[in-house]
């Protein structure tokens, strides 16, 4: 959706997010270097690969999984993250008999410092709209079906709580390291929409 | 959005970039810059929500974000929406970086997006226990609110009390906040999908 832009050069949102950052520059108001880091900030350091060491982590240590569950938080701070959008973290755990889902009904929200910015489906019309009625058909785009005695949870994160979910661990994984067991887990895992 | 029909699948595209275009990560820079230079006023979820309806569902997401930025800004004073639409006419998209740098503001951002902190959420005063059964308000608030129109009339379980926050349209003291479960069926019939929604509400939303 660029606005029904085709032609070349750059389309009317473009120049217009353009027109602002160079007119607060001009004006001394922000400085380009500071635009620089947040984008740089997302673009190279915080990303999904930063959840999926807090989950290799909890597969691999119970008390670290414990402190996880209790105070997301703190635990996720350990590894070294935190941040925006991940002030009151909480880590819903998969069992065999749970699956967690994870949405924001009214806009984006969305554990940042250990997923990275959401990627644009997360943000979709139809995914606010249905994860929280009909969650299962949801997850089956995914290609995910929890078994029918699997209990579906969906957290809508709609005040400061920003969630994300502690994936089962796959069978057969016991020899694997933590980074092994790291490059395992991906962003929809942790959202719940691949169990 | 919660429960609406009508909007098709949900489709991920494979591989997807964080920004697909360099204006959207100028976008989300822009947001931060300016909101901890207190270059704009207010909030950003309130400006995105007072955007036309049309044009809201017409957007994309950092379309949506540019414009309220870009609102927000002019709200502060900072800028005419005039000048930005001369400059936006000009076309003159090279014409955006200067030479001055803000080293400190980089290092508190960086920190701030990208560090451990202490977890948010101040021990408030709570109305409503874990176990407590509530019901959420029916109520048609015309400004910014945090009560999806979905839960309103239903009854659920207090599961969990995170801590008090400033509720919002109203930043000021905290208040408490509930994580409250709901049966789906309660909230779209009988017929709907097994299961449970969990969902943080402002006390002042529930009885």
């Amino acid at each position: 959706m660029s606005a029904g832009h085709h032609g070349d050069g750059p389309s009317p949102i473009e120049r217009r997010v353009a027109a602002l950052e160079s007119l607060l520059v001009e004006r001394g108001l922000i400085t380009s270097d500071v635009v620089d880091a947040v984008v740089e900030t997302y673009e190279r350091d915080v990303g999904p690969l930063n959840g999926a060491r807090v989950v290799a982590r909890a597969w691999v240590d119970p008390d670290y999984r414990q402190r996880l569950l209790a105070d997301g938080t703190r635990a996720i701070g350990e590894l070294g993250y935190g941040g925006a959008e991940g002030e009151h973290l909480v880590v819903l755990e998969n069992t065999a008999e749970v699956h967690n889902l994870v949405v924001c009904t009214l806009c984006s929200c969305y554990p940042w410092p250990v997923l990275g910015l959401p990627p644009t489906w997360y943000k979709s019309f139809a995914y606010r709209a249905r994860a929280v009625r009909e969650p299962r058909a949801v997850m089956a785009e995914f290609g995910t079906a929890p078994a029918d005695d699997v209990e579906v949870r969906v957290w809508d994160s709609s005040a400061e709580v920003r969630y994300m979910v502690l994936p089962l661990r796959p069978a057969g994984t016991d020899d694997l390291d933590e980074p092994a067991l790291a490059a395992l887990v991906t962003r929809d895992h942790m959202i719940g929409v691949v169990r | 959005m919660g429960g609406m029909h009508g909007f098709g699948p949900v489709e991920p595209e494979v591989d997807e970039p964080v920004f697909h275009a360099p204006w959207e990560g100028r976008t989300i820079g822009l947001m931060i810059a300016t909101g901890a230079r207190g270059v704009r006023t207010g909030s950003i979820r309130p400006a995105i929500e007072a955007i036309d309806p049309a044009a809201y569902l017409a957007s994309s997401y950092y379309e949506r974000w540019a414009l309220a930025v870009e609102t927000q800004v002019v709200a502060g004073g900072a800028l005419t929406s005039a000048e930005i639409d001369e400059r936006a006419a000009a076309g003159d998209v090279e014409r955006i970086r200067s030479d001055a740098t803000d080293p400190d503001l980089v290092a508190v951002l960086r920190a701030a997006l990208d560090g451990p902190c202490e977890p948010s959420g101040s021990p408030v005063a709570a109305r409503f226990a874990v176990g407590d059964r509530v019901t959420v308000d029916r109520m048609a608030p015309a400004g910014h609110h945090r009560c999806p129109r979905y839960v309103r009339g239903v009854t659920g379980d207090v599961v969990r009390v995170p801590g008090g926050w400033p509720p919002p349209g109203d930043e000021g003291e905290p208040e408490a906040t509930y994580t409250v479960r709901f049966a789906l069926p309660d909230l779209w019939g009988d017929d709907a999908e097994p299961g449970w929604l969990f969902i943080d509400l402002w006390e002042r939303y529930l009885s």
